[in-house]
């Protein structure tokens, strides 16, 4: 790490119109965030034009702090409203909202923020200092590693489900399912479409995942409109975290970040996973793993750490070797290219200060998030305070239009809604969401990475037994799923000793 | 309010057209098929601006991206009304589509406007993997068939490129993975996981050349050879396939389309604009950063090219989806 550059590039990035820059960037990134069916991507593909008359250095700094912000936004939906501002956040409203409506609104908004923003700084150390060697290493992360490390997460579907377990597996299975149509992976061919060419690119991850949370909690807000939480003095107490908070969630943020960070780091998986495996790392290394889904501090903390630590692991891979880690890493290439500066392994030789103002706008737009936040929870919870009269059409405004605005489509929308009135059939079934979106984000991935690795190996599966990370992680996987099991044996054993 | 601005939009439409009725009346829509930020929707966004710049329509041009798979926003077109305001912007993808029987439509559906700009590929394979021809790497397959592994987008432009690449020698055969596109498979090459795919000639000088044009020793894989009719300027040292004595071209062009009907007028039109684009200087600076040949085709010598591709494509495409 060169500390020289850093200082550098911080410095520049405080003059007032850089630094104007990437407060606006910030906010408007929380903003976006916030705002259910508006994502961080369109932000940025937005800004993009704006961003030709920039000279470079200033693009930059603008563009990482929108998407530091947007992934950080997110969270004040999934808390208030249970709906998750960004796909991202959707392991956030399991624990956010349940503490939220328990009268602590501040106490889970504050835990959240402050967990992104550990998250982001831990991402940040790792970007900062061993950019090249890790993405070198991502490299040689193959189909069969991606599947057992997807397989991990898969694990879940099983443990996330409150209640009835069959219920919890209905609910994984239907998403899966719902994942299926569209090109096989293994073939290039359309399948699962009925001839219906519109199914043709599958079911996408924003209208499903918005329909279902979103729109499911508009219509059932609706059906008792008049209803408004019982309104409790809000302290700032809780809202900063203690040190005695620091001791008890210390292990959980460390391991939530870092999972955060590799996630980040390995291309095309994305921020939605990284919060998942988080989660579910959190949950079955939890003495109360019964707490989560109900209010659990840990499940928010495991949530929010990972999802900010993924920004800042995606650009690891971008800077070191030109290879976008996510869709808004993918834009942020198209802006490099528009001033003529070509990502890829000789970036750091060629425009090291360009990569530079990159690393330290993470870190700057990192505190300034935590700062703009922490400091306007007291307003921000107000929110959940609104009339619902007036903040449900606004939501479902903005749920049309981003769904629309994916791919210009009204088939968006209409799945949307769709799924939004399926969603809250599943509620009123007392069928658990959360296996649904686990299935649905991971099933393709893990289908994907199956058969490419089965297409390299002619359909030998040994190299899950026999190459060493694929190994770790099926056995990870399995301890993971009976965890709760033997935890429980041994609970019970040291009971009856007594 | 919106009928202000109707009027207004209406106003000044009859101050820009010559004549009343005349093509075009509106704004014309180009939908490109893919997702935003992609090489078709950064190639249609350049075409607009040079456009707009030189005002060489009367009518702006408003660029659509329909996300999702590319026959969604290809079919929309397709059953567009034929009124001249409608154009389609795509690639070989179309008549892969077509050949594989993944599409129910193709190519013919279509009035073809223009063809643009083209890139090739280039067959790559590791540093270290000892093979340094195009001759020893299909030798290879054809001694070992089915053992060395291809990354591919399967259906697309790089599975189709690879299933021609092996055919150029009877028996010799790859096995075809699906990694993705152009990055993923930089990326799953350089971490050995597979042993050979193709890049386009941007991507190749972006991951293995020095910003002066020397080779970057930290690169893990090499180039074989230029897919195209004439050598890559910016990789001038690399022979051409026909130099080596196979029978291959594999290039891409832009390929714009109109709804079947549209009236001549608006085909002539719209070609017209896009030939005066390309002559632009931000077209021309785009090409560069893209490694792009220039070229412009309309009318019969398109027709023609559109056949020969369709000619060579169509067994390939059959190939490349048979298990």
């Amino acid at each position: 790490m060169d500390v020289e550059l850093l200082f550098a590039a911080a410095s520049q990035i405080l003059n007032p119109w850089p630094f104007f820059l990437l407060f606006i960037g910030t906010s408007l990134g929380i903003l976006v965030g916030a705002i259910p069916g508006m994502t961080g991507a369109m932000l940025i593909a937005l800004t993009l034009p704006l961003t030709f008359y920039m000279d470079p250095f200033n693009a930059i700094v603008l563009l990482v702090a929108m998407y530091v912000g947007a992934i950080s936004g997110g969270l004040i939906t999934a808390t208030l409203l249970r709906m998750p501002g960004t796909p991202a956040a959707v392991m956030t409203t399991f624990d956010g909202y349940p503490m939220a409506r328990s009268g602590k609104p501040g106490r889970a908004l504050g835990l959240g923020i402050t967990a992104s923003f550990i998250g982001g700084l831990i991402a940040w150390i790792t970007l900062a200092t061993i950019t090249k060697p890790l993405s070198i290493f991502a490299t040689k992360f193959g189909p069969f590693e991606y599947f057992t490390l997807i397989m991990m997460a898969m694990v879940l579907i099983a443990s996330v489900s409150e209640g009835s377990l069959a219920k919890g597996l209905i609910s994984g299975l239907l998403g899966m399912l719902i994942s299926m149509p569209g090109v096989d992976p293994a073939t290039g061919m359309p399948r699962l479409t009925f001839d219906w060419y519109m199914l043709n690119g599958g079911l996408k991850l924003l209208p499903v995942l918005i329909g279902v949370f979103a729109v499911s909690q508009i219509i059932k807000d609706a059906l008792d409109i008049g209803q408004v939480p019982e309104r409790i003095a809000m302290s700032s107490k809780g809202m900063l975290m203690s040190a005695k908070d620091f001791m008890a969630q210390g292990v959980n943020l460390i391991r939530s970040s870092l999972i955060g960070t590799w996630v980040g780091i390995l291309p095309g998986i994305g921020a939605s996973i990284g919060s998942v495996i988080a989660y579910t790392a959190a949950k079955n290394m939890s003495k109360t793993p019964e707490k989560f889904g109900t209010g659990s501090e840990e499940g928010i903390v495991a949530s929010e750490a990972a999802n900010n630590a993924t920004v800042g692991g995606a650009l690891i891979p971008l800077i070191a070797m030109g290879i976008p880690g996510s869709v808004i890493d993918a834009i942020l290439i198209g802006a490099l290219m528009i001033h003529s500066i070509q990502p890829g392994p000789t970036l750091f030789l060629t425009n090291a200060d360009i990569v530079w103002g990159m690393i330290a706008a993470c870190l700057l737009a990192n505190v300034l998030m935590w700062l703009l936040m922490t400091s306007s929870v007291k307003y921000i919870a107000g929110l959940m305070y609104l009339p619902r009269s007036f903040v449900l059409p606004i939501v479902m405004v903005f749920c049309v239009i981003g769904s629309f605005a994916l791919n210009n489509t009204m088939f968006d929308v209409w799945v949307m809604l769709i799924f939004g009135v399926m969603g809250f059939l599943m509620e009123c079934a007392k069928i658990p969401l959360g296996p649904f979106v686990i299935g649905f984000v991971l099933a393709p991935l893990a289908e994907e990475k199956l058969r490419s690795g089965l297409m390299m190996t002619a359909g030998d599966f040994s190299p899950i037994f026999t190459r060493p990370l694929p190994l770790f992680f099926t056995i990870l996987a399995v301890i993971l799923l009976l965890w709760p099991i033997i935890g429980d044996w041994m609970r019970k054993r040291r009971a009856s000793r007594k | 309010m919106s009928r202000i601005l109707i009027s207004l939009f209406v106003g000044l439409s009859l101050l820009t057209s010559p004549v009343w009725g005349a093509w075009p009346e509106k704004p014309i829509k180009v939908i490109v098929p893919f997702k935003a930020g992609g090489t078709s929707d950064q190639t249609a966004r350049v075409f607009q601006a040079a456009m707009k710049e030189n005002n060489l329509l009367s009518q702006p041009v408003t660029i659509v991206n329909v996300g999702g798979h590319y026959s969604i926003g290809s079919r929309q077109v397709m059953e567009a009304s034929p009124d001249g305001h409608t154009f389609l912007l795509i690639h070989i993808a179309l008549m892969g589509g077509e050949g594989s029987g993944a599409l129910n439509f193709g190519w013919r559906d279509f009035e073809p406007v223009a063809a643009t700009g083209e890139f090739c590929v280039l067959p790559m394979v590791r540093k270290d993997s000892g093979i340094n021809s195009v001759q020893e790497l299909l030798s290879e397959a054809k001694t070992n068939p089915d053992s060395l592994i291809f990354g591919a987008n399967l259906g697309a432009i790089n599975h189709l490129a690879g299933v021609m690449l092996q055919e150029l020698v009877p028996g010799a055969k790859f096995r075809f993975v699906q990694i993705g596109g152009g990055t993923a498979n930089y990326t799953a090459l350089t971490g050995a996981q597979t042993n050979a795919t193709v890049l386009s000639g941007a991507e190749v000088v972006k991951f293995t050349r020095m910003p002066d044009g020397s080779e970057n020793p930290e690169a893990q894989i090499k180039p074989l050879a230029y897919t195209g009719a004439a050598r890559f300027d910016q990789l001038s040292d690399l022979p051409t396939m026909k130099e080596l004595g196979y029978d291959m071209e594999f290039c891409i062009k832009s390929w714009w389309f109109a709804p079947k009907g549209t009236p001549k007028a608006a085909i002539e039109g719209f070609a017209n604009a896009l030939e005066a684009s390309t002559s632009t200087d931000r077209y021309q600076k785009f090409l560069e950063s893209k490694g792009f040949a220039n070229l412009f085709l309309g009318g019969n010598d398109l027709q023609q090219d559109l056949q020969n591709t369709w000619t060579a494509i169509e067994p390939v495409a059959k190939l490349a989806s048979k298990k």
